[in-house]
C-alpha cells in the first residue's frame, strides 16, 4: 500500500468546469514528485484535495489506507497537522516576526513555549535564517520569505510536504537552492509533492514528474524518468 | 486501555490512546492555550484602547439603563413593602377637637372585626414630628395654637374588601369631630402599579439593550476578525480547529463585556450619588426610615457577569457568522 493513492479522482466546479479528470496515481512514503502542466491544468486543485481544503466530485484519496474524502470535519485539523504546505506567495503574516510566523503550527498543536522555541530555531537553522528570527517578513528578500514559508511548513515535522509553485517568484539560482532544500526534507523521509510549471528546473532535479493537461494526466510519474516515485 | 484511534478516520495514527497521562497532558495543553490566548487578547484589547473605551462605554450604557431601572424598581418595592402593605384608613380629627375623641374612636373601632390595629397620633405628637422633618421650628413657635390635627391610622385586615372599607370610612365620617377620612389604599396601589410599570419597562429595556450590547460586541469582534483573516486562514491551513480559531475572539467579547459591566457600574454609581440627596428627602417626606437600595457587591458582580455573558454571546455570533465559511487559501 502506498502512502497516498488517488483513485479515479475527478473535480468538477459548480460552473461545470472540470479541474481534474479521472486521476489515478500513487505516492510512496519518502518520495519526491513534481506536478507540472500549463496554467489551469489542475495542479493547485490537486494539492488542495490532498490538503483536504476541498473534496473531489468523484473518486477516492487514500492516505495510509484512509479515504480522506470521507474524513469527518472534526478530524480534518488533526489530518492537516501532519501536512506541510508551501505557496508561491508565502502567506506569511505581515505583522508577526519571522519567529512567530514559523511558530504558528506548533502553537496550534498546543506545544509549550519551550518546545516551540526549540523547534522554531531548528527549522530556521535548517533554512539558514536563524539570525533573522526577530525581523518582520517585509524586511526579508523574496527568497528569504519563501524559506520562512518552508520553515513554517516543516516545523511540525510533517509526513507530507506539498508546495504550490514555490519558486514562481525566484530567479534560477534561488529556485535551485529552494529545490535542494526540498530534497533535503525528502532525504529524511518526508514525502514531497511540488507543483511547478518550470519544466527546466524540475527536469534538472531528476525526480518523477506527473504532467497534467486540462485536468487529466498526460504523463504519469516515472513514465519517461529514470526515477520512480519511490 | 480504550483507544480513541479510529483507523477509518485517523490516517496518521495521530490520535493518542486515552489514558490518564494523555488526558492530563491534554487538559494541561488546553489550559496553557487558554492562558496564552487570554493574555494575547487582553494585550490586543489594551493596545486598541480608543476603540475599547468606546465599546466599553456603549455596552456600559446598554447595561446601565435597564440596571438603573431595576434599582428604581427595587427601591419602589422597598417603599411599598415598608409602607403598610395592608389596606388602611387615615382619620384626621378637626383642629382643636377634644383630646379624648381620638382615644374614644380608637377604642371603639378597635373592636371592629375588620380592624387589625389603630395607631393614634395626637396633635402634639404630630407637631413634634413636623418640627423634626420640616425644619421650620421658628415659624411654628410664632403660632399661638397647634395647627395640626390629631390622626388615627387604622390598619385593616388583609381580607377586608373595598365595600367593608367604605362602610368603615362612612361610619367614621359620620362622627362629630372627624374632619377628613382618607382611604390610603390608593397611594399604595399607585406605588405598586408604578413598580409594576417600571418592572415591565425594565424588562423591555433589558432585552432591547442586551440585544444592543450583543450587536456592539459582535460588530467589534467582527472587525477584529476581518483584520486577522490572513492569520486565521494560515491557522486553518496548518490544522487549527474551529474552537481554537474562535477562542481569541471569545476572549475579546469577554473583555469587552466585562469592561462594559464596569462602565455600567460606574454610570449607575454616579447616578445614585447624584440622586442620593433628593431621594433621601423624598423618602423622608413620607416619614419613612428607608435607606435607598444602591449598588452593592452582589449587584456589581451580577452586572459584570451579565456584561461578560453578553460580550461572549456577541463574539460567538460574529465568529459563527464569519468563520463558518472561511476560505483557507
Amino acid at each position: 500500500m502506498s502512502q497516498i493513492e488517488l483513485h479515479d479522482v475527478t473535480k468538477r466546479f459548480d460552473n461545470g468546469a472540470e479541474a481534474l479528470r479521472s486521476i489515478s496515481v500513487a505516492f510512496e512514503e519518502g518520495s519526491m514528485t513534481f506536478l507540472t502542466g500549463h496554467s489551469g491544468a489542475g495542479k493547485s486543485t490537486f494539492l488542495k484535495l490532498l490538503l483536504r481544503l476541498d473534496v473531489p466530485t468523484r473518486g477516492q484519496i487514500l492516505v495510509n489506507g484512509v479515504n480522506i474524502v470521507q474524513l469527518p470535519e472534526s478530524r480534518v485539523p488533526a489530518y492537516r497537522q501532519n501536512m506541510g504546505a508551501v505557496f508561491q506567495d508565502h502567506h506569511l503574516l505581515a505583522q508577526r516576526t519571522v519567529y512567530d510566523n514559523v511558530a504558528v503550527p506548533l502553537r496550534v498543536m498546543g506545544m509549550t513555549e519551550r518546545d516551540v522555541a526549540r523547534r522554531v530555531r531548528a527549522a530556521l537553522s535548517r533554512v539558514g535564517l536563524l539570525e533573522k528570527e526577530r525581523l518582520l517578513p517585509r524586511h526579508l528578500s523574496t527568497g528569504e520569505q519563501q524559506r520562512i514559508g518552508i520553515a513554517r511548513a516543516v516545523v511540525n515535522r510533517p509526513r507530507v510536504l506539498l508546495a504550490d509553485e514555490p519558486t514562481g517568484n525566484l530567479d534560477p539560482e534561488l529556485s535551485r537552492d529552494i529545490m535542494r532544500l526540498f530534497e533535503q526534507f525528502q532525504e529524511v523521509g518526508t514525502t514531497v509533492i511540488i507543483a511547478s510549471h518550470q519544466r527546466e528546473l524540475i527536469a534538472a532535479m531528476g525526480k518523477p514528474i506527473i504532467e497534467l493537461s486540462h485536468g487529466a494526466m498526460s504523463r504519469p510519474a516515472g513514465e519517461d524518468d529514470a526515477e520512480t516515485t519511490r | 486501555m480504550p483507544r480513541r484511534r479510529d483507523k477509518a478516520t485517523d490516517p496518521w495514527g495521530a490520535l493518542a490512546p486515552i489514558g490518564q497521562r494523555v488526558l492530563m497532558a491534554g487538559i494541561g495543553r488546553w489550559l496553557r492555550d487558554h492562558r496564552r490566548v487570554a493574555r494575547d487578547s487582553l494585550i490586543h484589547v489594551s493596545q486598541r484602547i480608543g476603540t475599547s473605551l468606546l465599546v466599553w462605554l456603549l455596552i456600559g450604557i446598554a447595561l446601565a439603563l435597564p440596571a438603573g431601572l431595576y434599582l428604581l424598581q427595587t427601591n419602589l418595592a422597598l417603599i411599598s413593602d415598608r409602607w403598610e402593605s395592608r389596606p388602611g384608613i387615615s382619620v384626621y380629627l378637626r383642629v382643636g377637637a377634644d383630646a379624648e375623641l381620638g382615644s374614644s374612636l380608637r377604642d371603639e373601632f378597635t373592636k371592629d372585626a375588620q380592624v387589625e390595629r389603630i395607631t393614634l397620633i395626637t396633635a402634639d405628637a404630630a407637631l413634634i414630628e413636623f418640627r423634626k422633618f420640616s425644619g421650620v421650628n421658628d415659624a411654628l413657635v410664632q403660632l399661638d395654637r397647634n395647627p395640626l390635627p390629631a390622626l388615627l391610622r387604622i390598619v385593616l385586615k388583609d381580607d377586608t374588601d373595598p365595600a367593608q372599607m367604605d362602610l368603615i370610612a362612612s361610619r367614621l365620617r359620620a362622627r362629630a369631630g372627624v374632619d377628613e377620612v382618607s382611604i390610603e389604599k390608593t397611594w399604595l396601589e399607585r406605588v405598586q402599579a408604578m413598580t409594576g410599570v417600571v418592572r415591565r419597562l425594565g424588562w423591555v429595556l433589558a432585552v432591547t439593550f442586551a440585544l444592543g450590547a450583543v450587536l456592539v460586541t459582535a460588530t467589534s469582534v467582527r472587525l477584529a476578525i476581518e483584520s486577522q483573516l490572513e492569520e486565521l486562514r494560515v491557522m486553518k491551513l496548518v490544522g487549527a480547529t474551529n474552537g481554537y480559531i474562535r477562542r481569541p475572539f471569545l476572549y475579546f467579547g469577554l473583555f469587552y463585556g466585562l469592561g462594559g459591566g464596569v462602565a455600567g457600574a460606574m454610570l449607575i454609581s454616579a447616578t445614585i450619588a447624584f440622586l442620593e440627596a433628593p431621594l433621601s428627602t423624598l423618602l423622608g417626606s413620607y416619614g419613612q426610615d428607608i435607606q435607598p437600595a444602591g449598588l452593592n457587591f452582589g449587584f456589581f458582580v451580577g452586572l459584570l457577569g451579565l456584561g461578560g455573558g453578553l460580550g461572549v454571546s456577541g463574539a460567538l455570533l460574529a465568529a459563527k457568522q464569519r468563520l463558518s465559511d472561511l476560505e483557507v487559501i
